[in-house]
């Protein structure tokens, strides 16, 4: 069974159709990156995923459940259970530290727990700079913690929003490593993102135009491993 | 504590700590709210009591006249005066009048007590000094211009008069007193000296008395007796000063009091206004002040829209943000209004020392009021950018910019 | 280049701006409104202070004294009078305009039903019309300004403008408790030189000596003793200023002023300068101070004043820090963006200079606006208190000109030093 389906699903923002009659599905464990221009229905896609945003029209199928009708607060509560949001920004809290920002997501989902927090910081190598103020971290290391913060509270899916955009080659390594290792474990993983190299790492490729999905392909390295 | 409380208060700690310098600007206004509305309320409430004292030199505004017999006696007078609370008691003098002549022009003599007189006429004018003892005079500025006085010189008070059984012989010597040898009746022709140490100007009627101690109008006349007229002031308003004259002319039998309307009525036409003054001023100033402190906290707040769409993002419910941040902003208030409190007690205390040279009326009340007031002012400046923050969808938040 | 800057951020940023331009406004408004009715407040409290009645009475100048005193065997000073008709030199002073009223008087003795009792004649609401060189001169006063203490008892106040007025009269409590008199009851007078028969008009409570007299008009009193166009004294009320070292030295002589501390004298309402000019245009009259109401006066007000003072001082400290607390939190806030300009080549001078042009442009909007509420508010409160208008005062918007100009650059001040000490690296890792 697909871990998530889009079934007809618009977005109307007035005038403008940002998602038009779009239907996709995505297995467990895959890793799928969207990819196409800005304006093309990108981010909104990436909401209406990661129930951050209600569809206009169709149905979100999560689990085989449809989420699209549901309250507010349920759609709060089942988010918070299945998914690790990455940000472009980080959106780190600036007067919280490293781990003290990881527990956060432990504090709104079930019970914070520094030895976790901790754990999941060193799974992305910055045990050493737990204590650390996001405005003394370089921009790859807050983006881990973010990623950590993502992981903390073992999700079904992590939704990325250009989770490389702010950041240099080195930093961008780390993080699609973090990936292929979560990938690995079984995790699954959307990327959303307009950089060829980042969408060149994922399983699947769904590309969108003006709302459309234009081209929807394997990657072919993958397949080949 | 479980650990979720323990992180409430580690991220409510931080906020405080690590956002120091947002946090003592927001602190820093809500004090400023408070020092005013502490401080212009605590005046307020002082300022009929504390101006009442300056209306005194407006002079006596209470009078006691004797209602049935001539005069009012030493008895009469006290048990009139401890009807008037003492701590409203700013002072009495007594007057007794007697006529009597010099050179050989009627004037009349005033027995007064010259230290109570300035409590209760403390506008006299005097040029010279405020006569000390017996056998000296202060002149009214007409009586003296009259009769051509003037400071430093001494003049006799001459009377003549028929003994009567009233007359106290024991006050002169044998000699004084002579028989009409016709009608048998008793005369007796006595002088007091006296000494003119001022002339008083008041641009009164006061002027035209001559001013002597009660000792000196008793030898010029030779009769023991009680006093013609009482003047009171009182610091209180019209209404309560009503009662006392009620009080006095009901319980004291022989005096009749009564309100000297020109001060009393005045006084409170005076004092309302000023009240009224001092009561929208500070209206304006603390509703300014109120505005000024939930801009301040509205900024604070308003700042934080990206993080409040964060914790909506890691799936925090709105009200576990209003509560987490109306927590900060309650903090505030209640430090903000202990401060304040303190700050506009020391205000108020300058004030008053400044325009009254008397210290304020401390009140107690004012304090949990002014706490009250800031944490409630403070909690609805937060809340209503919360509420909006936590109304907005956190993706549109987080994309922006 | 600069300007389109400035505007740009105006157009991006006009929501913070705005706040901080809110906060100027409101502090603007409040220093604006405080000190407009502190310095008006003196002249609203001495009008108030006016119904204590008259602070200066005008009465004859006696001739030589001594003279007179030996020449009198039975010890009775003959009266002396001011003429009627030099009244409206009252109105030609200097300081004319501060006399807010005044009424004539003439007493004398009379028999009631046989007992002797004491008539005043004088004005009660008065239309007063007085022309010299061509310029007219009118007031309208009375007692009915000048004893507003009086409680009408029975009846009402006396109705000058009617055509009989001159057969009324008003009578004092205490004498009409004792004579069983009552409003709208007839009552002859008989005076050394007349009989007038009076209709009692009203019974008044004044709560001193006047309770036994009789008050009517001016021409009634006057028959009543043959002195027609005769005054035994002039009752004014003026609105002075509190008395200071000056004027307590003038009270002593004038003569002893130096020229400038004499026109200062002259030229300021102190009420020794005001009784001195009367005597000037009237001079065989003799003006004293009524110590009781004008020593009060100068005291009431002069703590009134220091009261608003310190207030309007606490409110602008108030103001002060509310503004250039939130100018500095708003400063910052865009200074942070404005160092981003540094990354792309600005000089740090170029940059303080933007954040202060874009503050300042801010600052003069508000303050501008804040003047205009606090006029609002200043009018607010002289309605409610004073139902009269407060002046405004060009003082004041100076001082809060200054002071607003000054708080701003003061709340800037934090947020330029920390503009100066960042590092555009820093600014753009997205830290602070």
């Amino acid at each position: 069974m697909s871990l998530l389906e889009l079934k007809n699903v618009s977005k109307i923002y007035g005038e403008l159709n940002a998602l038009d009659n779009v239907s996709l599905k995505i297995d467990k464990g895959e890793w799928l990156a969207i990819m196409g221009p800005s304006g093309s229905g990108k981010s909104t896609m990436m909401n209406i995923i990661g129930c951050l945003d209600k569809p206009s029209k169709g149905q979100v199928l999560f689990d085989g459940k449809d989420i699209s009708k549901e309250s507010r607060r349920k759609l709060t509560e089942f988010h918070r259970d299945k998914i690790g949001l990455v940000f472009q920004q980080f959106h780190l809290i600036n007067y919280l530290n490293a781990v003290e920002n990881v527990m956060v997501a432990q504090y709104y989902h079930s019970m914070p727990d520094e030895k976790e927090a901790l754990e999941a910081l060193e799974r992305v190598g910055l045990k050493e700079r737990a204590k650390h103020l996001p405005s003394q971290l370089s921009g790859g290391e807050q983006q881990r913690v973010c990623i950590a913060r993502a992981l903390i509270n073992s999700p079904e899916l992590i939704l990325a929003d250009e989770p490389t955009g702010n950041l240099d080659e080195a930093n961008e390594n780390i993080v699609l490593d973090i990936f292929k290792r979560l990938h690995k474990e079984g995790t699954s993983l959307i990327v959303v993102t307009h950089d060829p190299e980042v969408g060149e790492e994922a399983q699947r490729i769904v590309r969108l135009e003006h709302g459309h999905i234009s081209s929807d392909i394997r990657n072919e390295k993958f397949s080949e491993g | 504590m479980n650990k979720k409380t323990l992180m409430f208060f580690r991220m409510v700690a931080a906020s405080f700590i690590r956002r120091r310098s947002r946090m003592l600007i927001a602190l820093f206004a809500v004090i400023i709210g408070a020092t005013i509305l502490s401080g212009l309320v605590m005046i307020y409430y002082d300022v009929p009591r504390q101006m009442s004292t300056q209306f005194r030199s407006y002079g006596a505004n209470l009078i006691l006249t004797p209602s049935e017999e001539e005069s009012i006696s030493s008895e009469e007078l006290e048990k009139s005066i401890s009807l008037i609370p003492e701590n409203e008691l700013e002072g009495y003098t007594p007057y007794r009048y007697e006529n009597s002549k010099i050179h050989n022009m009627p004037v009349t003599f005033a027995g007064i007590d010259f230290e109570s007189v300035t409590k209760t006429s403390p506008y006299w004018h005097i040029s010279g000094e405020m006569p000390q003892n017996d056998g000296e005079a202060l002149v009214g500025a007409k009586v003296a211009e009259k009769l051509g006085l003037k400071t430093g010189e001494s003049v006799s008070a001459e009377n003549s008069f028929e003994i009567t059984p009233d007359t106290d012989i024991s006050l002169i010597p044998e000699y004084e007193i002579f028989e009409d040898p016709e009608t048998g009746e008793k005369h007796c022709d006595h002088s007091l000296d006296i000494s003119i140490t001022g002339i008083l100007e008041t641009g009164g009627s006061e002027e035209e008395y001559i001013y002597v101690t009660y000792k000196d109008v008793e030898y010029l006349s030779l009769t023991k007796r009680g006093y013609d007229i009482v003047e009171v002031s009182a610091a209180a308003m019209q209404d309560t000063l009503k009662s006392y004259t009620k009080r006095i002319s009901d319980d004291v039998e022989g005096v009749s009091a009564r309100l000297v309307k020109r001060v009393t009525a005045s006084e409170s036409t005076v004092l309302d206004k000023l009240q009224s003054l001092v009561f929208i001023v500070t209206a304006v100033v603390l509703v300014l002040t109120m505005i000024c402190v939930a801009t301040t906290m509205t900024a604070v707040i308003t700042e934080r829209r990206k993080e409040i769409g964060l914790r909506k993002s890691l799936g925090a419910y709105n009200s576990d943000i209003i509560v987490e941040f109306m927590c900060e902003g309650l903090f505030l208030g209640g430090a903000g209004g202990i401060l304040g409190s303190v700050l506009g007690y020391v205000f108020a205390q300058l004030v008053s020392m400044n325009v009254f040279s008397t210290s304020i009326t401390f009140r107690p009340l004012l304090i949990p009021i002014t706490i009250a007031a800031s944490v409630l002012v403070t909690g609805l400046a937060c809340l209503i950018p919360i509420r909006s923050a936590v109304d907005v969808d956190p993706a549109l938040v987080l994309k922006g910019e | 280049m600069f300007f389109r800057m400035v505007r740009g951020t105006f157009v991006r940023q006009w929501k913070k701006l705005l706040m901080i331009a809110l906060t100027v406004a409101l502090g603007a408004s409040i220093a604006t409104a405080m000190l407009n009715v502190m310095l008006d407040v003196g002249d609203k409290i001495n009008e108030e202070l006016k119904t204590y009645g008259s602070n200066i009475t005008v009465i004859p100048q006696s001739e030589a004294v001594m003279n007179k005193l030996y020449d009198v065997e039975n010890g009775e000073t003959q009266d002396e009078f001011l003429n009627e008709d030099k009244l409206g030199e009252l109105l030609t002073i200097f300081w004319a305009n501060n006399i807010t009223d005044f009424a004539p008087e003439t007493d004398a003795q009379v028999l009631l039903d046989g007992n002797e009792v004491k008539v005043v004649g004088s004005w009660f609401a008065h239309h007063f019309e007085y022309e010299k060189k061509g310029t007219t001169y009118t007031r309208d006063t009375g007692l009915i300004n000048l004893r507003s203490w009086w409680d009408i008892k029975d009846g009402q106040w006396m109705d000058e403008s009617a055509s009989d007025s001159d057969r009324y009269a008003m009578v004092g409590c205490q004498l009409a408790d004792k004579n069983n008199i009552s409003a709208g009851d007839s009552i002859t007078l008989k005076g050394s030189r007349g009989e007038e028969v009076l209709t009692v008009s009203g019974i008044y409570e004044s709560g001193d000596d006047e309770d036994e007299y009789i008050y009517t008009t001016l021409s009634a009193a006057q028959r009543l003793t043959g002195t027609q166009g005769l005054l035994k004294k002039i009752e004014v009320s003026a609105i002075t200023s509190p008395e200071d070292e000056l004027a307590v030295k003038a009270a002593r002589d004038p003569s002893l002023l130096s020229g400038d501390e004499y026109d200062l004298w002259y030229c300021t309402a102190y009420v020794s300068s005001i009784c001195f000019q009367i005597q000037e245009a009237i001079p065989e009259a003799s003006a004293t101070a009524v110590r009781q109401i004008a020593d009060s006066e100068g005291k009431i007000l002069e703590k009134t004043e220091l009261l608003m003072t310190l207030i309007t001082v606490l409110s602008l400290i108030g103001a002060a820090l509310g503004i250039s607390n939130l100018v500095t939190s708003g400063v910052m806030e865009r200074s942070i963006e404005l160092t981003l300009l540094k990354a792309v080549g600005a000089k740090n001078g170029q940059v303080t200079f933007l954040v202060l042009t874009e503050v300042m442009a801010t600052a003069v909007v508000g303050t501008a606006v804040g003047y205009l509420m606090g006029y609002v508010f200043a009018q607010i409160i002289g309605e409610t208190v004073f139902n009269s208008a407060i002046e405004m005062n060009g003082m004041a918007a100076f001082i809060v000109a200054v002071l607003i100009l000054f708080v701003t650059l003061l709340g800037s001040i934090p947020a330029i030093r920390l503009l100066l000490r960042l590092k555009p690296s820093e600014v753009l890792h997205g830290g602070h």
